[in-house]
């Protein structure tokens, strides 16, 4: 079995003799850069700052619960608002691969600014197994180009620090409880790096991103709703993904034409592979009707993804 | 036991070849990823595994490196995983190509002889499949399980300790797969 308290030895030494001086690490507020920035807070103490950066596809009020958590956990936090940089180089970007190297780039070069003002010359990434496998590389074949591995550019000013790299999620969440992190953040479900943006098919716009945020939020409310009531087990990862058609629907006796959502929610232990969940059809109506009714103006119909993985994948990017 | 069994995972670049090791630890074998050009002579394990992988069998045979060598000259049990199937069985004087159906995500196999890979399973369950190719023809080897769509899911042969899977006893999804590996590995001698 996995021995977390073994690992989480081996880590502290490993960064202490490979980090001297100041560390940035990429934190988005998830379980993996959670656990790697206690990990090396733990390694180096103050001498890591956390990066926040808001890059307009992160989820409902995410910035802000996400600073106030890290710094409960006595890390420091600066928040970068990049939202604008992203918005637009992302313009008129349908492609799904270039879309995520864009976004790639444009956090690590956020990250070189950061970096300088700081004197860092360490940046730590909550990189984990699936991100480099699913990247790539030699004879695997590249699924999709994970922003933090195959998303960097080839020359970057400082050096990478990665110590979750040979990690799953399951194990990367035994070592965050083990390092003393509560449940609602080892527990979290997983939320892609490149955010909201690639649960957009094709372009990323901004106002497309208000669409999906506000749909993502209702199907994480509806569901932890169920959860709490005891209608069904709370998936691995459960979210909404704006789909780039539209289809005709009927709003009090007038033609309406709206996009269309697809609600995702998937088992899995590792992200390697996945079954769809099969959530009672009772929270998938209200999560339906509830879409329908709030983003009337946008949305006109709402599908479920019966997919597993493979052949899919669980995110659609 | 004196010291633990060494099974090496031979990389032919699978999605899964990470979790195969993953599995082996958690099983309490010592394992290691190795790249498949590795040469015969430097590998000191009792049992290897090879990975599956994207190369296409008919026409990508090269990029799976040295693993014709270590079917060759390897002393020990071996276990083909996908790819690593499709290549023994042609390396033994079978046939593998393109699937008739290819086969992706869940599907249910029969056993039909338990052997040593289904030691103590159902004789039905369900697992995690992913390819493009499949074994047409198995020379030599018995066929352990079949599934609707691909007829030769798990072969054994009829001299040597090669054992072969075209799904993924690796994959968590796959109901009794960590039981596969730990059979597989029970084959192994030190």
């Amino acid at each position: 079995m996995f021995d977390s308290q073994k690992f989480i030895e081996e880590e502290l030494v490993e960064i202490r003799n490979t980090v001297k001086g100041n560390a940035i690490i990429g934190a988005s507020g998830g379980v993996d850069s959670t656990t790697a920035a206690i990990l090396v807070n733990r390694a180096i103490g103050r001498n890591l700052e956390c990066v926040l950066v808001d890059t307009g596809y992160m989820r409902k009020n995410e910035i802000e619960n996400n600073k106030k958590m890290l710094s409960t956990l006595g890390l420091n936090v600066l928040v970068v608002d990049a939202k604008r940089k992203f918005y637009e180089k992302l313009k008129g970007v349908a492609d799904p691969e270039q879309k995520r190297k864009i976004i790639g780039e444009l956090f690590i070069r956020v990250f070189e600014e950061i970096a300088r003002q700081e004197k860092a010359k360490y940046f730590v990434q909550g990189t984990i197994a699936p991100d480099w496998i699913e990247s790539g590389g030699g004879l695997r074949d590249r699924i999709k180009s994970h922003h933090n591995v195959a998303g960097l550019p080839e020359k970057v000013e400082f050096e990478i620090v990665e110590p979750l790299r040979d990690l799953y999620k399951d194990e990367v969440r035994i070592v965050g409880k083990a390092l003393g992190l509560p449940p609602e953040i080892y527990e979290r479900q997983p939320f892609p790096g490149p955010g909201l943006a690639v649960r957009i098919v094709g372009e990323a716009s901004e106002e497309s991103a208000g669409i999906v945020r506000e749909a993502c939020a209702i199907v994480e409310e509806e569901i932890e709703k169920a959860v709490k009531e005891g209608e069904m087990n709370r998936p691995w990862q459960y979210f909404a993904v704006l789909l780039p058609c539209k289809a005709v629907g009927v709003h009090g006796d007038l033609r309406a034409y709206g996009n269309i959502i697809s609600v995702r929610a998937v088992e899995s232990m590792d992200g390697m592979s996945a079954a769809y969940s099969k959530i009672p059809h009772k929270v998938i109506e209200k999560i339906s009707v509830r879409i329908t009714n709030t983003l009337k103006d946008h949305v006109s119909r709402v599908l479920f993804d019966v997919t597993n993985k493979p052949p899919g994948t669980i995110e659609y990017e | 036991m004196s010291r633990a069994l060494k099974v090496y995972v031979v990389d032919n670049g699978g999605q899964w070849t990470h979790r195969i090791w993953r599995v082996l630890r958690e099983i309490g074998c010592d394992s290691k990823i190795v790249p498949n050009t590795t040469p015969v002579a430097e590998i000191d394990a009792d049992a290897l595994i090879l990975s599956g992988g994207a190369p296409r069998i008919a026409w990508e045979s090269p990029k799976l490196g040295c693993c014709v060598d270590y079917l060759k000259e390897f002393q020990g049990s071996i276990l083909g995983i996908c790819v690593g199937l499709h290549l023994m069985a042609v390396h033994c004087g079978g046939n593998a190509g393109p699937a008739e159906i290819a086969e992706y995500g869940l599907a249910r196999i029969r056993v039909i002889e338990e052997d040593d890979l289904f030691k103590g399973l159902p004789r039905e369950f369900m697992v995690w499949e992913s390819h493009n190719d499949e074994v047409k023809s198995a020379r030599d080897f018995v066929v352990l399980a079949e599934s609707n769509n691909c007829k030769i899911q798990a072969v054994k042969h009829v001299r040597k300790p090669y054992y072969g899977v075209q799904f993924h006893p690796e994959v968590n999804d796959t109901e009794h797969g960590q039981e596969i590996l730990r059979n597989f590995v029970h084959t192994a001698k030190i």
